[in-house]
């Protein structure tokens, strides 16, 4: 039964994966890609399409790929990426070779978050087994997270619309997972690459370094320590066999040798290519610099445009420091309360920086959204999930809205999408903060039945109500 | 007090290396001086805004077609307008601009490339234009790139009076200002030669603060004078172009893309009863000889095409591109006609020449046969840079899979 339950379940997943694939290049051949690149919630100057064939083109006449301030990405995207943007197939779609790209970039991505998802799911089984806590498990329903976790990234309106406005979010969404798998199953030098390629596109996912140590030092999600010592003391004897490993320095300092491998070669690479322009420093400034000083005000669905198209030039830099460190101050506290659950807090990384970074996207977001669905067992009872739910809805249908409103009929202003924009914004922070609190409540779970089964109360099934 | 006097012989001693480096570099840049005239730009400004200053877009647009009629690309000219003409909705002929009743000549075609356009013709982009301290995000083609090659023409038409030009009837130029643009342009090497020619009413008084050598001006009427228009359109309504602008047409006209008319011939063409004003042109800072100097220098634009079969490869400025073309040159020499060579110093060097006539690079010539340094001569020149950083991606793939497929 289970045999046949999990069959239906895998063919049904590839009919699902097979349609969105579908979908997405039905949607290609629409005309311009239905206009999706040049929506402010697709393209950000960082992920823009046209502003890499700008890019592209000055290099070709021998001009720095990044004067005019136009195009604000790496020279390797340039080179890769670069000769796509020209290339015409007559009677196809004008780009309809990147699309191509981005359509590939989803589906690997889809592959590896299935499998890493398998990865976390057995890891998970593993320790309800070490916890003898299978039983109680093996009645109710769980899902298979792997699979989940693919089909909301591929079906996910977001992840389609960045996949066919062309922008460049498939191919970072990408290099974060590769990293994450990497790390997830113990492949360091494939971690220590997708890392170094994701902090070199974007900037933000350096910070995901720390979920990747915890993941490679320990290994994936795993309830705290305390409930094994809780579970095994309780039996009065400390089966050593049945605890999880410790903490172990190995993996991580090869994971150090090799990301210093895989930095210091795409950086000589980048030197070379942008030798006679500048070097290495003009590409820090015009890539990182730029995404540090917030320097393009266009509108975005983030919240720092609005901000800093009104802030005064003499606390600018105060600003810039406060909005950044917003970032880095929450990893620690979470870095300390979840460090068990490395997986979980690189998911909760991901949303906050893809919600608080200078110019997010739609493309961000279907990270996070995808990652989400790792978790789909323990966010079972997640409080505000139809609101959640709803609320993205609304905001993806009423910010164009706002936009049209405010640019082309000039009935309504700024503050009309900004509005939206910040509706979004708490959406996000409502999602982590309950994503947590869920997590959370599901430990405190566990730990009762740890301690209620000690005390040998019938009431050892899994009750669907939370505290 | 103490420490003070302790102090000064120590600043003595470190104001003497500095004073040695001032001079160095004085010295240095004071040879750089005998630069040779590679290219010609053209910054055609309009300033005058509404319907009834149509003379004014016509003046800038004709001169714009002069222009691009003997040689100037559009990349090399910056073309400010104030106001749309052409789509006004008094504009009885959409989309055309005429600067004479008989209508024959449309200036606005379909070849036009507006750089500042309406509200974008300020005082403070016209200076930032001159000098090029711009914002980083200002496009290319709204830069004046010029070098220390450049022979610039720079016409301004609209609404003047004594040292002044009205910007969009709202804000005033004044000749300190342009003469402080003038003087940092002239400190920063972006231009040989300038000619500044201006159609206002008492235009002369605008360029009486200009010091910088090699500026030649001429404006429209004197000091006390005003500029007049030439005719008026009936059908258009309203007066089509200037005196001043009518006969300095009515010069070029006669010229093609070859001509060696000079430049005192065309200043003595004004005369000042048909202008009835006097166009007063100021040369006491223009050393060279107004009848050795064609008009073609600052009008238009010679070049010398050489016809090559090979790939032509762009490369960047690194090489003094004038070193370069004075080799050239030497190796075309043509006695008859007066050509220019043309070296656009940032974007291509003259680098391919399959006949054998190829230009020494910079003692390159007596390369050792060793492939390590053939290896790093290429590697300077940049030619093989593309192909390199694909070698390096293309070998990041295995570096990437043949660990993780070993640890697994």
């Amino acid at each position: 039964m289970e045999k046949l339950k999990k069959k239906i379940g895998s063919i049904s997943f590839w009919k699902w994966v097979i349609a969105s694939v579908i979908f997405r290049l039905i949607l290609i051949y629409f005309p311009q890609n239905l206009n999706l690149s040049s929506r402010p919630e697709v393209s950000t100057p960082l992920t823009s399409f046209r502003r890499l064939a700008e890019g592209y083109w000055l290099k070709q006449s021998s001009m720095s790929p990044y004067a005019g301030s136009m195009y604000h990405g790496s020279p390797l995207l340039l080179l890769l990426l670069g000769p796509l943007t020209v290339k015409r197939i007559e009677g196809q779609p004008n780009h309809i070779l990147y699309s191509l790209v981005s359509v590939i970039a989803d589906l690997v991505s889809a592959m590896l978050i299935r499998a890493t998802g398998q990865n976390l799911q057995l890891a998970y089984l593993r320790t309800l087994g070490s916890l003898d806590l299978v039983k109680q498990i093996e009645g109710s329903e769980i899902h298979p997270s792997g699979d989940v976790a693919a089909l909301i990234y591929l079906c996910n309106p977001f992840t389609i619309v960045a996949c066919v406005g062309l922008s460049t979010s498939p191919i970072e969404n990408m290099a974060v997972i590769l990293c994450l798998y990497g790390a997830c199953s113990r492949l360091i030098p494939l971690a220590a690459f997708g890392w170094v390629i994701a902090t070199h596109l974007s900037l933000y996912p350096a910070i995901l370094i720390i979920p990747v140590i915890f993941l490679l030092g320990r290994g994936p999600d795993a309830p705290p320590w305390k409930l094994f010592l809780q579970r095994h003391q309780q039996n009065g004897m400390l089966n050593q066999s049945k605890l999880p490993p410790g903490f172990s320095w190995g993996p991580i300092i090869r994971f150090a040798f090799w990301s210093l491998v895989w930095s210091v070669y795409v950086l000589v690479l980048c030197g070379i290519s942008l030798k006679q322009f500048g070097g290495l420093w003009e590409m820090f400034k015009s890539t990182y610099g730029f995404i540090l000083t917030v320097e393009d005000l266009s509108p975005n669905i983030g919240v720092l445009w609005y901000f800093f198209a009104e802030v005064f030039e003499f606390f600018r830099s105060f600003f810039l420091i406060v909005f950044h460190v917003n970032i880095l101050f929450m990893i620690l506290p979470l870095a300390i309360r979840l460090h068990h659950r490395p997986c979980y807090l690189a998911f909760v990384y991901v949303a906050i920086f893809s919600m608080l970074k200078s110019y997010p996207s739609v493309g961000d977001s279907a990270l996070y959204l995808g990652l989400l669905g790792w978790f789909v067992n323990e966010f079972s009872d997640m409080q505000f999930s139809l609101f959640l739910f709803c609320g993205y809805v609304g905001v993806s249908l009423l910010s164009p809205v706002m936009h049209n409103l405010w640019i082309w009929r000039g009935t309504g202003n700024a503050n009309f999408y900004f509005a939206t924009a910040m509706v979004y914004a708490c959406l996000q922070i409502v999602l982590v903060v309950e994503g947590v609190s869920a997590m959370l409540n599901h430990e405190r779970k566990l730990r009762r039945l740890i301690t209620g089964k000690t005390q040998d109360s019938k009431s050892g099934l899994l009750s669907d109500s939370s505290p | 007090m103490e420490t003070f006097n302790n102090s000064k012989p120590v600043l003595v001693l470190l104001l003497l290396p500095c004073l040695l480096l001032y001079s160095l570099i004085s010295f240095n840049s004071s040879s750089v001086e005998a630069a040779m005239h590679t290219n010609n730009w053209a910054v055609l400004v309009c300033t005058s805004r509404f319907w009834f200053n149509y003379r004014h877009m016509a003046n800038t647009l004709s001169l714009y077609r002069t222009v691009k009629r003997l040689g100037i690309p559009d990349e090399r000219i910056i073309l400010m307008l104030a106001d749309d003409m052409a789509c006004n909705t008094r504009n009885k002929y959409p989309a055309q601009v005429f600067n004479n009743e008989n209508h024959r000549l449309n200036l606005y075609g379909d070849n036009v490339e507006v750089d500042y356009r309406g509200y974008e013709v300020t005082v403070e982009n016209f200076l930032r234009v001159l000098t090029g301290r711009h914002e980083t995000a200002v496009p290319r083609s709204k830069r004046l790139l010029s070098d220390e090659g450049s022979h610039i023409l720079l016409y301004m038409t609209g609404h003047g009076g004594d040292e002044f030009l009205k910007f969009q009837d709202s804000e005033e130029l004044q000749s300190h200002d342009l003469a402080d643009a003038v003087k940092q342009m002239k400190e920063k090497h972006r231009f040989k030669e300038l000619l500044i020619m201006v159609d206002t009413c008492q235009a002369a008084t605008l360029f009486n603060q200009l010091q910088s050598p090699g500026v030649l001006a001429i404006g429209s009427s004197m000091k006390g004078e005003n500029s007049y228009s030439h005719h008026l359109d009936s059908d258009v309504g309203v007066s089509v172009v200037d005196r001043f602008t009518y006969y300095t047409l009515a010069f070029f006209e006669r010229l093609n893309i070859y001509d060696n008319a000079s430049l005192s011939s065309l200043f003595s063409s004004y005369n000042p009863s048909w202008l009835m004003s006097t166009a007063y042109y100021r040369k006491d800072l223009y050393k060279r000889n107004l009848e050795e100097v064609p008009v073609t220098n600052f009008f238009g634009s010679v070049m010398e095409t050489i016809h090559t079969d090979a790939a032509y490869k762009a490369l960047s400025r690194r090489n003094s591109g004038r070193f370069e073309a004075q080799m050239s040159l030497d190796s075309v020499h043509h006695a008859e006609r007066r050509t220019l060579m043309k070296v656009n110093d940032q974007e291509e060097t003259h680098d391919v020449n399959p006949e054998g006539n190829k230009q020494p690079l910079q003692g390159e010539e007596g390369a050792s046969k060793c492939p390590w340094s053939t290896f790093c001569n290429k590697f300077r020149k940049g030619e093989n840079v593309d192909s390199l950083v694909n070698y390096g991606l293309v070998t990041m793939i295995p570096l990437l899979v043949i660990p993780t497929w070993l640890v697994r």
